[in-house]
C-alpha cells in the first residue's frame, strides 16, 4: 500500500497498528473507525474484531477465564455501541466468550477428573462439586472444540436437548468456577489463554476460507441454462456463481443495486473491479464474462418485469437473523417479493459469522440510513430545503420470503437457522 | 471505499511522492468575526454545539477521516477554554488518529496574523492543509491531495488547492448576499481570478465583476462559477506561508490572500488551482443562517457519517428512530406531546404533556413544559421553558430559564444565562445576553427580559460596518436572515473590542471614496513598497520619487496616498514598538525622517477648510483601530505632526469635531487618549498668538 499517499485509514491501517499500539488504543481506534463507518461491511468489521479480540485475550496476563470473559464482554460492548448495525462484531464477540467458557469448562473437567484421583488428599476439592453443571459438560465441550464447520449440526442436538439447564447456570457463578480450589502444584496443563488464541486464530482462517466453502454447494444449486438474478456487488455470490461458472453455462440478471452500491456492481460486471475490501482478497479476481456466461445488468426497478423468466434468485447479506429474517442491502426486499410473487426460490448465501443470535424486535432499528445525496443530489437546492430524502442502505427481509440459505456449513432453511445459532452461541452470551 | 482507493492509486509512484511525509493539518478555531455574538462573548466558536457536538469536533473528525496526522490549533478567543476542552477529549488521548497535536495560542487578529506567526515557527515540513474550525465535511481528501501532488510534481508553483462544492443557484448553505465568485481555467483547475461581489446590489450600481482582460485573452476557455460553496479547506505548500510573510496586510485568506496573489501572478508565478467535488458534504458554520442549513444538512443526515447517531463524543448515545428522530436514552417524554420529524433531543431531557417539537435540536437536561410549542428551536443544554410558551426558529443557549406564556419571535437569540419572566415577548431578531464585552455581567433590563428576569438587549457596536450578510436580509424571509442575526463586520476577532477592524474592513465602510479596482491595487502595492523602503531606512527623498511613480500609474487620488502611507507608516511603528522602542520615540523617529513624504499630500494649507489635514488624521485614527496601544500612538502622532508643522492647529479642532472621527465605538475609544491633547491646543490657541506656534512646540517637546 502506498504509504505516502495520505489514505484514509481502514482495516489495512487499523490492522497495521494493532501490531504497533497498546490494546487500549486498539481497542479506541477500531471504536472510531466504525463509528466513522471507515471500517464497513461485514467481513471487514468481522476480521477487525476478532484480530482486536485476539490481541486483547494474549494482552491480558491472566488464565483466569472468569476474568477473560469479563475482560472480552466489556470491550465486546464498546464495540457493539459504536456501531450497533454492524451486527457481526456482536457475533464474533459471542463466539469468542464462548470459546473462552468452552475451554474454561474444559479446564474444569479435567480438573475435576485430577481432583477426583486426588480428593482424599486434597479438602479444597470438594468446591468444585459445588456447581452441577460440570459433570454434564462434557458432550457439548467435546463437539465444541472440534472443528464446527465441518460437524454435522445434528449430532449436537442430543447435547442440548439433554442439557440445557447447567449451560445457564454458568453466568451466575463465575466467581465459584473459576479455579480457586485448584492445586497450585497440580496447574492444568495446558494454557485456557492459548487456546483461546487458538480458536481466535480458528475463526479467522473461517472468514478468510468462508466464500470459497460456500462457493463449494454452488454446483448443487445451479444448473446448466438456469437464468440466475443477483444483486449488489457481493464478493460471496460472485465467487459463488464463478465456482458454478467453471463446470455450467447460465445466465445471471445483475441488478444495479442503485444508488448505494452501482458504481461496485458495474465494477463487478464489467470486470474493472480493484479490490473493494481493504484486505485484497479478491484482488484477482475475474468476472463472470470471462468465463462465458451472460451478464445482463438491468436496473432494479426492472426486476419484477424480468422476474418472470428468472429460475432463481441468489442474494448476499449483511447480516442474517435468528428468526430467519436478514437484513441485506436496500432493494434486496423488492427482489425477494417479487420472487415469491412468481415462486421462484430465493437462495442467499452468507457465512455462518453473520448470523446473529439477535432477535429482531425493532426491525427500523436495523436498518442504516445513509446520505441522501446520492438519491438527490445536494446542487438542488429548493429541493433540499423542502423535500426530506431518505437513503436507507439495508433492508429488512423477513423469513417467509426466503427459501434457502447457504451457509459455509451447508444448506438451511429459514426456520432452521435457530439451530445454528444455538451450535455456535452460548445461551448466556446472546445478550451480554 | 472503491471509489476512494480508486483516487488514492491513480498517481503513479514517482519521484516526488517517494519521500515519506507526515500529513499535517492547521486548525484555525478563531476565523476573527463576530457572527455568532453574543454567545461567543461566553463560549470560544468553535466550541458552539451544532446538533449537540461542538462544532471542533466535526472538524477534527474530518482530520481523521482525511488521515491527517498532526494538526496544528490555534486558538484564538477564549483560548484557555478550548485548550481545556482539548486536552480532556478523545483527540489528546493515545488513541487519536493524529500522533501529534499542537495546541497553539497566539494574540493574533486576524487569519492574515496567524499564517504569519506560523510561519515564524517553522513547524510545517510538507503540504498541509488549513481548515477553519467549523468545518463539516464527509469528503476523503485523497482526491484533491493526488491531485495536488500530482500538479505539484510537475510544477513547483502550483501551491494552493481549494476544496469547493459544487451547489446550486439557490441553496441554503450558501451565503445569501455575498457570493464569492471564482474565475477558473477549466482545462487546469487553475483560479484566475477571485472576487467577492454583492448579490443585492442596490438599484444604481450592479454588482460588477472585474476581470483582468489579459486573463480573457490567454485562456481560450474559462469558467466564472458562482456556484460554489467555499469551505475554505485548503491545501497548501509550505510557500503558501511564506507568501503570507510577504504580504504583511493580508488579514483574510480568501479577499486579500487569494485576491492578492491572483493579482500579483507575474510578481510571483505563483498559482492557485481549485479542486471541486460534486458530491460528498462539505460546509463551513460561517454565520448563524449557515448554522440553521447545517443543522438541517445534519439532521436529514447529507453529513452522514458525522450525524448524531455515530454518537462523536463519548458518552453520547443517540440512535436513530424513523423521520429523522434522534433521541438519547433517558429521555423523558409525556404521553401526550408529540415528537416531530428532525428532532434531537439529548439525555436528560423532559417534555411536558400536550408539547409540540419539530424541527429541534434540545440538548442535555432541559425541561420543557406542558403547552410548549418548539420549531425550529435550537436548545441549547440545561435550558428550562415554562408551560404554555411558544418558541419558534430561535437559538437558545445553556442555562437560559424561559417563564411562562412566553413567545419567543423567530430569530431570537438567547445567550447563556439569560432569564425571561412570565408572559414576555421577545421579538424577532432581539439578542439578549448577560454578559457584557468585557466578561462582566450587564445590567439587567425589565424591559427586555420582564420584571425579575437577567440580561439586557445586545447591540452590535458596528452595525454600520457590516459587510456581508445582513444586506441580503431584507429579500429573504426565513429565519436567521433578519438582518441583526447574520450581523457581521469585516472581520472582528471574537475577542473583544480591544482587537478589530482591519484597515480593509475599514476602507470597505468608507466606500464614499472611489473603492475601485486600481485603488485596491494601488493601496496594497503603494503600502508594501513604502513599508519595505521604510524598514530599510531608504532616504525620504527616494521614498517621495517611488510614492509619485506609484501614483501616477495608478492615477490614484491624494486620499489613497495619505492612506498607503498611513498603513504603512503604522505598521512600521508597530514593527519598531515591538523591537522594544517607546510609542513617543518611534513615532518621532519615523515623522522626522519622512517628513517631507507626509508634507506632499497635503495641500490645504493655505486654506480655511483643512480637508486633507483632517483626512489624513482621520485615515490615522482608523489605521490604528486594530492596532497594538493605537490609543497611544495616534497621541504621540497627533503630537508628532505638530510639531513638526505637518498639521495645524484648526486642522486638529475640525477633525475632532468631523463625525466621521466619532461614528463608532471603536473610533472613539481609539482617540479618547488623545482628547488632551486637543484640549490643550485649543487652550493653548486661546492663551496666545495664532502665529506663535514655535514656543508652543518647544513647550510641548519637554513635555514629552
Amino acid at each position: 500500500m502506498p504509504s505516502s499517499l495520505a489514505l484514509t485509514p481502514g482495516l489495512g491501517s487499523f490492522l497495521k497498528c494493532l501490531k504497533t499500539n497498546p490494546i487500549d488504543t486498539s481497542i479506541e481506534t477500531l471504536i472510531s473507525l466504525l463509528k466513522r463507518r471507515q471500517i464497513r461491511h461485514s467481513r471487514s468489521c468481522a476480521t477487525a474484531t476478532a484480530y482486536l479480540l485476539r490481541s486483547v485475550i494474549s494482552a491480558c496476563r491472566t488464565t483466569d477465564s472468569a476474568k477473560l470473559i469479563e475482560r472480552v464482554q466489556s470491550v465486546g460492548r464498546r464495540l457493539m455501541a459504536a456501531q450497533p448495525r454492524e451486527m457481526v462484531v456482536g457475533n464474533i464477540v459471542r463466539r469468542v466468550l464462548g470459546l473462552i467458557r468452552d475451554e474454561a469448562e474444559d479446564d474444569r473437567e479435567a480438573e475435576f477428573a485430577l481432583s477426583d484421583i486426588g480428593s482424599e488428599s486434597q479438602p479444597q476439592t470438594p468446591r468444585a462439586f459445588d456447581d452441577p453443571a460440570l459433570p454434564l459438560d462434557r458432550d457439548s465441550l467435546s463437539f465444541r472444540s472440534e472443528d464446527r464447520t465441518t460437524r454435522p449440526p445434528l449430532t449436537s442436538m442430543f447435547s442440548l436437548l439433554s442439557h440445557p439447564e447447567p449451560e445457564h447456570s454458568l453466568p451466575s457463578t463465575p466467581g465459584s468456577s473459576s479455579p480457586s480450589g485448584r492445586l497450585p502444584g497440580h496447574s492444568p496443563s495446558k494454557d485456557v489463554r492459548a487456546e483461546v488464541l487458538e480458536g481466535i486464530g480458528e475463526i479467522i482462517d473461517e472468514l478468510g476460507q468462508v466464500d470459497d466453502q460456500i462457493a463449494a454447494y454452488a454446483l448443487d444449486h445451479i444448473h446448466s441454462n438456469e437464468i440466475i438474478l443477483t444483486h449488489t456487488s457481493s464478493t460471496t455470490v460472485q465467487k459463488f456463481l464463478l465456482k458454478a461458472a467453471t463446470k455450467r453455462k447460465f445466465t445471471v440478471i445483475h441488478a444495479e443495486s442503485y444508488p448505494n452500491n452501482h458504481e461496485a456492481t458495474h465494477a463487478t460486471v464489467s470486470g474493472s473491479a480493484s479490490d473493494d475490501d481493504n484486505l485484497g482478497l479478491e484482488a484477482f479476481q475475474k468476472p463472470l464474462i470471462e468465463h462465458g456466461i451472460t451478464v445482463i445488468l438491468i436496473p432494479d426497478s426492472a426486476v419484477f418485469a424480468i422476474m418472470s423468466r428468472v429460475n432463481k434468485v441468489i442474494l448476499g447479506t449483511h447480516s442474517v437473523l435468528a428468526n430467519g429474517g436478514l437484513v441485506a442491502a436496500a432493494g434486496t426486499r423488492v427482489i425477494a417479493r417479487a420472487a415469491k410473487v412468481h415462486q421462484t426460490p430465493v437462495v442467499v448465501v452468507s457465512g455462518v459469522y453473520k448470523l446473529s443470535p439477535v432477535y429482531p424486535f425493532d426491525f427500523d432499528s436495523l436498518i442504516e440510513y445513509g446520505d441522501p445525496s446520492k438519491v438527490l443530489s445536494y446542487e438542488e437546492g429548493d429541493l433540499v430545503d423542502l423535500v426530506d430524502v431518505q437513503n436507507p442502505i439495508y433492508d429488512y427481509v423477513p423469513a417467509e420470503l426466503v427459501d434457502l440459505y447457504i451457509t459455509n456449513i451447508g444448506g438451511h432453511a429459514p426456520s432452521y437457522l435457530y439451530r445454528i445459532v444455538s451450535d455456535h452461541y452460548r445461551k448466556e452470551d446472546i445478550s451480554f | 471505499m472503491a471509489p476512494k482507493q480508486k483516487a488514492g492509486q491513480k498517481p503513479k509512484p514517482n519521484a516526488a511522492e517517494e519521500v515519506e511525509e507526515t500529513f499535517q493539518a492547521v486548525v484555525l478555531a478563531d476565523t476573527f468575526e463576530t457572527r455568532f455574538e453574543p454567545f461567543t462573548r461566553d463560549t470560544p466558536r468553535c466550541l458552539l454545539p451544532l446538533a449537540n457536538t461542538p462544532l471542533i469536533e466535526y472538524t477534527l473528525e474530518f482530520l481523521a477521516n482525511a488521515g491527517v496526522e498532526e494538526v496544528f490549533l490555534y486558538g484564538g478567543a477564549h483560548s484557555d477554554q478550548l485548550e481545556k476542552y482539548i486536552n480532556a477529549s478523545k483527540w489528546r488521548a493515545p488513541s487519536s488518529p493524529f500522533k501529534q497535536f499542537t495546541f497553539l495560542k497566539s494574540t493574533s487578529a486576524s487569519v492574515g496574523d496567524v499564517m504569519r506567526d506560523l510561519d515564524g515557527k517553522h513547524l510545517i515540513t510538507g503540504d498541509f492543509i488549513v481548515v477553519s474550525g467549523d468545518v463539516i465535511s464527509n469528503l476523503p481528501i485523497e482526491g484533491a491531495l493526488a491531485q495536488h501532488r500530482a500538479r505539484r510534481a510537475l510544477d513547483k508553483n502550483a501551491i494552493m488547492t481549494m476544496v469547493l462544492r459544487e451547489a446550486g443557484l439557490q441553496h441554503r448553505t450558501k451565503s445569501t448576499s455575498v457570493s464569492p465568485i471564482f474565475v477558473i481555467d477549466p482545462t487546469k483547475d487553475r483560479c484566475l481570478h477571485y472576487e467577492e461581489i454583492d448579490r443585492h446590489p442596490d438599484g444604481d450600481h450592479l454588482a460588477r465583476l472585474n476581470i483582468d482582460a489579459e486573463i480573457i485573452l490567454k485562456h481560450p476557455e474559462l469558467d466564472i462559477r458562482q456556484d460554489l460553496i467555499d469551505c475554505s479547506i485548503d491545501i497548501c505548500t509550505p510557500d503558501v506561508l511564506s507568501l503570507w510573510s510577504d504580504s504583511f496586510d493580508y488579514q483574510s485568506p480568501r479577499k486579500h490572500y487569494l485576491f492578492g496573489v491572483l493579482k500579483d501572478y507575474e510578481l510571483n508565478g505563483k498559482t492557485l488551482h481549485t479542486y471541486i467535488i460534486k458530491d460528498h458534504y462539505a460546509a463551513r458554520v460561517r454565520n448563524l443562517k449557515a448554522y440553521d442549513a447545517i443543522s438541517k444538512d445534519i439532521l436529514s443526515r447529507w453529513t452522514y457519517p458525522l450525524c448524531p447517531d455515530t454518537n462523536l463524543l463519548p458518552g453520547h448515545t443517540y440512535t436513530l428512530r424513523k423521520g429523522s428522530m434522534y433521541q438519547e436514552t433517558g429521555v423523558t417524554l409525556a404521553r401526550s406531546c408529540v415528537i416531530g420529524r428532525r428532532t434531537v433531543i439529548g439525555k436528560g431531557t423532559s417534555i411536558g404533556d400536550r408539547a409540540e417539537v419539530h424541527n429541534s435540536v434540545l440538548g442535555r437536561n432541559c425541561k420543557i413544559g406542558r403547552n410548549v410549542k418548539l420549531d425550529g428551536a435550537y436548545i441549547w443544554d440545561d435550558v428550562v421553558i415554562g408551560d404554555n410558551t411558544d418558541v419558534r426558529g430561535a437559538i437558545i443557549a445553556d442555562g437560559v430559564v424561559l417563564g411562562k406564556n412566553c413567545v419567543v419571535a423567530a430569530g431570537a437569540l438567547l445567550s447563556y444565562g439569560v432569564k425571561i419572566a412570565d408572559n414576555v415577548q421577545v421579538e424577532s431578531g432581539k439578542r439578549i445576553t448577560k454578559t457584557r464585552n468585557d466578561g462582566g455581567v450587564g445590567k439587567n433590563d425589565p424591559a427586555v427580559v420582564g420584571e425579575g428576569g437577567e440580561g439586557y438587549e445586545f447591540i452590535h457596536g458596528e452595525e454600520d460596518e457590516d459587510d456581508d450578510d445582513d444586506v441580503s436580509v431584507a429579500s429573504s424571509g426565513l429565519v436567521y436572515r433578519m438582518p441583526n442575526l447574520s450581523l457581521s463586520s469585516a472581520s472582528i476577532s471574537t475577542l473583544s473590542s480591544e482587537v478589530s477592524n482591519t484597515s480593509w474592513g475599514a476602507r470597505s465602510e468608507r466606500s464614499s471614496f472611489s473603492a475601485d479596482e486600481d485603488s485596491d491595487n494601488f493601496h496594497h502595492d503603494a503600502s508594501v513598497s513604502l513599508f519595505d523602503s521604510l524598514r530599510e531606512g531608504v532616504a525620504a527623498d527616494v521614498v517621495q520619487l517611488e510614492l509619485v511613480t506609484l501614483r501616477m500609474s495608478a492615477n490614484a487620488s491624494d486620499n489613497q496616498v495619505r492612506r498607503a502611507i498611513v498603513t504603512s507608516f503604522m505598521k512600521h511603528i508597530q514593527q519598531l514598538m515591538e523591537g522594544g522602542k517607546g510609542a513617543g520615540p518611534a513615532v518621532t523617529q519615523v515623522f522626522t525622517a519622512y517628513k517631507e513624504v507626509v508634507e506632499r499630500t497635503l495641500f490645504d494649507r493655505s486654506k480655511e477648510q483643512k480637508n486633507d489635514q483632517v483626512d489624513l488624521l482621520l485615515s490615522l485614527q482608523q489605521d490604528l483601530i486594530h492596532r497594538n496601544k493605537g490609543d497611544t500612538v495616534l497621541l504621540f502622532t497627533a503630537k508628532s505632526l505638530y510639531e513638526l508643522d505637518l498639521i495645524e492647529e484648526e486642522a486638529y479642532d475640525q477633525w475632532w469635531n468631523d463625525e466621521r472621527s466619532s461614528k463608532t465605538e471603536e473610533m472613539r475609544a481609539v482617540r479618547s487618549q488623545t482628547e488632551q491633547f486637543v484640549n490643550w491646543l485649543a487652550e493653548a490657541e486661546e492663551e496666545t498668538s495664532e502665529d506663535e506656534s514655535e514656543e508652543e512646540s518647544e513647550e510641548e517637546s519637554d513635555d514629552e
